[in-house]
């Protein structure tokens, strides 16, 4: 028992050696500091998705010389948006960078209290209307993408790639516009490549729009359903888009060894079950465009008219590389590049129109 | 004079302090364990728990948001405290909490419009709160019956009774409850009207009168078990069901009851989330809480008062993690660990008695009992 005390106390005086490691933030209410702080939606900084690319948005920034002092807080509870916000808005932070759609609204009660302090939202659509009447703030940019371009690009893949000229879809609800641009996107880049190349490709976009919005992003069991009886009926190229729904999909493809496609960022990293068949994925980068709006920001030209368009793309072909042509690849490039200049248009409009 | 345990007069303070000595060394246990951890991982324990005093009663921010993460922490502490005194284990806090806040979001938002004026708040915040509570306990009372009638445990019942709550409140937010708002994309109600909304008491910070009202009912509770008939009798059948019934104490209606106090206490927790703090009811709020109320009630030793203390506690830890992390880059997570070791050793007593050579002197509570009990 004497030992164990010893043990403890040992442990204890060892742990009050540890501190000097750790660096210490700097006065970031000094004009000359420029801090930039990231508050997480609930989960972790480590996510593998927006959270994670955002902060790597945020580290590259510092990286780069152009912030001082980065930091982020992960919230662990909804109603504590507005108080991690806070916590760096209080401690004199430059600039903050608040991560997911459920953001939104704190971020936009935040700018307006806060005027002083820039604020970047990621994944947040906002326009003016009844409830935001002052937007755009001139302190508030939201990172926007074009995603029927991503769609665009990894359908007209999917056409290329395709025997069987049968391909899929299986998104969440196209009540949520970015998911309704990256399924017509991907339409509008299958029927682009039939029209060059002669062919006729069946395209099947199915959206989950049946079910209620708590539900509609986390269904694998559904996206997996969908995915197989496409499967079934000769589609060989499956493009799952729309959270855990869309991932049930890409797993479901990769099982039956056909052409799986990921969404928003490469999926290579966080679906490793699908990597033997994983083509590519529909990319939403953050991290290039949060680096950008932070020295922006620094540079005293902080982005006007409430939004920045982050850029669209596709993600490497990983383990597939081997099976896609130089002709293929040459194509695709081809197809960024004409996208991004603005010499191929996806004529997807922002919204789904009323019917 | 009574002491807190309210059996017999305090003769010696020690006493008094006994029944605390477990889960305050539980308490000290665990953070000691927890600032091992955080050594081991580099970080530096004293850093961090300062970060986490500041953040959670360092300013009067901070106090706020601890009373604010306090407060259903206590009710539905109470709640649970208050079936294992009636011998009764109810994990279905989660789903009468759910209930509690969608019917105080249905009658804080639409009341007005049924009756076609509008409610002053006297009238509207009593009826929202109350109602909340209503459907909490009827939620509650049906697995309570059904123990009661049928010998069905609760256990097993209150747990699927909390999916049934889910889902059923999944689809009233996504149907028949959803926001009609164009720019709605989320399963959330509308807001409720300005007349069902409990004020804050500061007018910068968050913490509202629902503080008070917790600390109010747990002070209720404490004299509804220990000076009431009602109490005596939850207790009674809690300790001793076939006692209770030579002794003349009508055991199937106790049960009922219990289960139905304890809903009703969940079911305002819920309630007082919606008309106090975020005046709408949106899936994916007070997830948890009614499962981290079973750890409080343990710690709390079900008594009220050890209730609130514990779920103050486990509000300044949830409430200061930020701070902490903000400060030491400390992931969060240790908080959870944290916790979970508390539990660990307040349930677990027999660690603590060893590692400080604690003799058993005082009775064990018995939370509840096995099949058919």
């Amino acid at each position: 028992m004497k030992k164990l005390y010893l043990v403890i106390a040992v442990l204890v005086m060892a742990a009050m050696l540890v501190p000097a490691c750790t660096p210490t933030a700097p006065d970031c209410t000094k004009p000359e500091v420029f801090c930039v702080g990231l508050v997480t939606d609930v989960g972790k900084v480590d996510d593998k998705s927006f959270n994670q690319t955002a902060w790597e948005g945020v580290q590259q920034a510092k990286t780069d010389g152009v912030a001082n002092w980065v930091q982020y807080i992960e919230t662990t509870d909804a109603k504590d948006y507005d108080k991690n916000i806070a916590t760096f808005a209080d401690a004199g932070y430059d600039e903050i960078v608040t991560v997911g759609f459920n953001l939104t609204e704190s971020t936009y009660t935040a700018a307006k209290k806060y005027t002083s302090i820039m604020f970047v939202g990621i994944d947040q659509f906002l326009s003016a209307d009844a409830t935001h009447p002052e937007w755009p703030l001139a302190n508030l940019v939201s990172i926007s993408y074009n995603e029927d371009q991503s769609g665009f690009l990894v359908g007209a893949l999917a056409s290329m790639m395709s025997a069987s000229h049968k391909i899929g879809a299986v998104c969440g609800t196209d009540a949520v516009p970015p998911v309704w641009r990256y399924g017509e996107g991907y339409r509008a880049g299958a029927a682009y490549e039939d029209a060059k190349n002669g062919t006729t490709t069946e395209v099947s976009v199915v959206y989950h729009s049946d079910v209620g919005f708590d539900k509609t992003f986390t269904d694998p069991t559904w996206g997996a359903d969908t995915a197989n009886s496409m499967i079934d009926k000769g589609a060989d190229a499956i493009f799952g888009c729309g959270g855990k729904t869309g991932n049930g999909a890409v797993d479901a493809a990769a099982q039956r060894s056909v052409y799986a496609i990921g969404v928003d960022t490469d999926q290579y990293f966080t679906l490793p079950e699908a990597d033997a068949w994983l083509l590519t994925s529909a990319m939403k980068p953050e991290t290039a465009p949060v680096a950008a709006v932070i020295k922006l920001t620094k540079d005293g030209t902080f982005p006007t008219g409430g939004i920045y368009m982050g850029p669209s793309g596709y993600a490497p072909y990983h383990d597939q590389a081997s099976k896609v042509s130089a002709t293929i690849d040459t194509e695709m490039k081809a197809i960024l590049a004409g996208l991004l200049d603005g010499s191929i248009k996806t004529n997807v409009p922002p919204v789904k129109p009323a019917q | 004079m009574q002491n807190i345990d309210g059996q017999i007069p305090v003769k010696k303070l020690r006493d008094l302090l006994n029944p605390l000595l477990v889960p305050l060394l539980a308490i000290f246990t665990a953070m000691v364990a927890g600032g091992i951890i955080i050594a081991i991982v580099g970080g530096n324990p004293f850093a961090a728990y300062w970060g986490l005093v500041q953040g959670s009663f360092g300013s009067a921010a901070a106090l706020s948001e601890t009373a604010v993460w306090a407060t259903p922490y206590i009710f539905a502490g109470l709640a649970v405290a208050v079936a294992f005194k009636g011998g009764l284990f109810n994990i279905g806090a989660e789903g009468q909490l759910a209930f509690g806040a969608v019917m105080a979001a249905l009658i804080g938002y639409a009341l007005p419009g049924w009756l076609h004026i509008d409610l002053p708040a006297y009238i509207h915040i009593p009826l929202t709160v109350g109602l909340g509570m209503l459907a909490g306990a009827i939620w509650a009372a049906i697995p309570g019956a059904l123990k009661a009638y049928t010998g069905g445990h609760e256990v097993i019942n209150t747990i699927m009774m909390n999916y049934i709550a889910l889902n059923i409140t999944s689809f009233l937010l996504n149907g028949p409850m959803r926001d009609p708002d164009p720019l709605n994309l989320s399963a959330r109600t509308p807001e409720i009207a300005a007349s069902a909304r409990i004020p804050t008491i500061f007018p910068d910070l968050r913490v509202h009168w629902g503080f008070v009202l917790a600390l109010l009912v747990a002070v209720i509770i404490w004299w509804l078990l220990w000076k009431t008939t009602m109490g005596f009798e939850i207790r009674t059948v809690g300790a001793n069901p076939d006692a209770a019934k030579y002794a003349g104490i009508n055991v199937k209606r106790t049960i009922v009851i219990t289960m139905a106090i304890s809903g009703a206490l969940a079911g305002l927790a819920g309630a007082i989330e919606v008309t106090a703090l975020n005046y709408r009811h949106e899936l994916g709020f007070s997830v948890g809480y009614g499962f981290d109320s079973i750890a409080i009630a343990l710690l709390g030793k079900t008594n009220p008062f050890g209730v609130v203390l514990a779920a103050i506690l486990f509000g300044a830890m949830r409430n200061g993690g930020t701070r902490m992390q903000f400060m030491t880059q400390i992931p969060v997570d240790i908080i959870s660990v944290i916790q979970g070791l508390i539990l660990l050793f307040v349930a677990a007593d027999a660690i603590i008695r060893f590692i400080y050579r604690i003799r058993v002197r005082e009775e064990r509570v018995v939370l509840t009992r096995g099949w058919g009990g």
